[in-house]
């Protein structure tokens, strides 16, 4: 068990930054490397002339220990593009913008996949990150998000599936597919397109996905996350060994 | 009767010039230092309402001892941005309640290559008309991606501005021209003070100018160690 996750590590580690060509070992190994190529993103910038990386500012692992558990959350870009984003979407942004890379997706997906396993064993609370302010104005957007997910629920994807066992099984994303790592936005780009195709980074796909992760946190929606809240914890699927 | 004497006191207090106990002030304070706890001096500036809405308010220098304070008129959001030479400015959102103190503490790390940064090759001050000054500043950018933080710092009256640029930019998350940024400076009532101006730039990445204070010459970036 060992020797694979050793494997896969190593396999994604030297194809860096082409994580989704490297082959995956079994599940929990290629969910590791995943991780640890997101971490390798994290710490390093891909273009040599701006080494300026992730880790650069964001240097303190208690600072952004509580990110992934905060999304979907409203992002501050500069107006009148703030909106509520996912962690992938909001990943993809900074790395789009940051690392100069055409196409942020692959790199984004492993980074929040490090992010993910980052906020361990924290439960989800949407809207709030801990030790940051809560912004009423923020916090109105996200529940504006939720009810026209809830809305595109309905429409889209209600009549096959539940959404509380939806949402569940949201929290094993991003999955492994064959050799390539799957976050939940392309999933539902892909997943029977009923009307419009939703893009993976498109308003819309983060209003469903604010929708289902709002079944799951309930009331913590817009409360700090803690360890202790009892709710599901963002990482179900991450317990990486 | 206890009415009667606590506005006897009010009214005699008043008579006497004492002044009333006032509200707290409204005001954000803080600390700058970097990786190693080493006071940064520098400039912390604040847009009023959601961070990076590009509505420059009010700002202070950073003195040595890396201690700032901001008066504010009111409470509510705000975002600060902290900026040092040859540092990565910081950018944090913060709230503020009225009649009370927001204390921060910001921690700057070093730009590991200045070869990114925005250059500002110089500064200059034209008197348009009797009432209008115009401050001038030529800015330049290797990498091509400036942003809306070509500003304006006027350590006199504590307030913080956006320059515009040489053309229209329609949005605040394109790429800003190189050129001749400028302020409209109402000097009806007195002249132009050049030492209270202070000037930086960043760009979309975050890399960013040394502040240029008086005498507004610029020098070489150099990298600070880590």
């Amino acid at each position: 068990m060992m020797r694979r996750v050793l494997l896969a590590l190593t396999a994604v580690v030297s194809a860096v930054p082409a994580w989704t060509a490297a082959p995956s070992g079994g599940t929990d190994g290629a969910r590791a490397a995943l991780v640890a190529a997101g971490e390798q993103w994290w710490a390093r910038s891909p273009d040599p002339r701006n080494p300026v990386a992730c880790a650069t500012c964001h240097h303190d692992p208690a600072l952004t220990r509580g990110w992934a558990a905060s999304f979907p959350k409203f992002k501050p870009l500069p107006p009148p593009d703030g909106r509520v984003m996912t962690l992938l979407q909001a990943t993809a942004e900074a790395v789009r913008r940051h690392y100069g890379l055409a196409d942020p997706e692959p790199v984004a997906v492993a980074v929040a996949a490090f992010l993910d396993r980052q906020g361990a064993g924290l439960a989800l609370s949407p809207g709030v990150a801990a030790g940051q302010p809560v912004f009423e104005m923020r916090l109105r957007a996200l529940a504006a998000s939720v009810a026209r997910g809830r809305t595109l629920y309905v429409k889209r994807c209600g009549d096959c599936h539940d959404a509380e066992a939806v949402a569940a099984a949201a929290l094993a994303f991003p999955r492994v597919v064959g050799n390539r790592a799957e976050s939940l936005e392309r999933f539902l780009e892909r997943h029977r397109p009923i009307g419009r195709r939703l893009s993976w980074d498109s308003p819309a796909t983060a209003d469903l996905i604010a929708f289902l992760v709002s079944t799951l946190a309930g009331p913590r929606t817009g409360v700090e996350a803690s360890t202790d809240a009892g709710a599901p914890a963002r990482d179900s699927a991450w317990r990486v060994p | 009767m206890i009415r009667t004497l606590v506005v006897a006191l009010f009214s005699w207090l008043i008579a006497i010039g004492h002044p009333l106990p006032a509200a707290g002030a409204t005001a954000i304070t803080g600390t700058v230092k970097n990786k190693a706890g080493q006071p940064l001096p520098g400039l912390a500036l604040l847009e009023k309402g959601e961070i990076h809405n590009n509505r420059w308010d009010r700002g202070a220098l950073v003195d040595a001892s890396g201690r700032f304070r901001i008066e504010l008129s009111d409470g509510g959001q705000y975002g600060l941005h902290v900026y040092s030479d040859g540092h990565i400015y910081n950018p944090l959102a913060v709230k503020v309640e009225t009649g009370k103190t927001l204390e921060v503490e910001i921690v700057l790390v070093p730009e590991p290559t200045r070869a990114n940064d925005p250059l500002i090759k110089g500064f200059r001050s034209e008197k348009r008309s009797g009432k209008v000054t115009s401050v001038k500043l030529e800015v330049t950018d290797p990498n091509g991606d400036l942003g809306p933080q070509v500003l304006a710092f006027n350590a006199a009256t504590g307030r913080a501005f956006a320059m515009d640029p040489p053309r229209r930019v329609w949005s605040l998350k394109s790429n800003y021209p190189e050129g001749v940024y400028q302020l409209e400076v109402n000097t009806s009532k007195a002249p132009l003070e050049p030492r209270d101006w202070h000037f930086v730039v960043a760009d979309h990445q975050c890399n960013t100018t040394d502040i240029l204070s008086f005498p507004h010459e610029p020098k070489p970036p150099r990298v600070i160690g880590q």
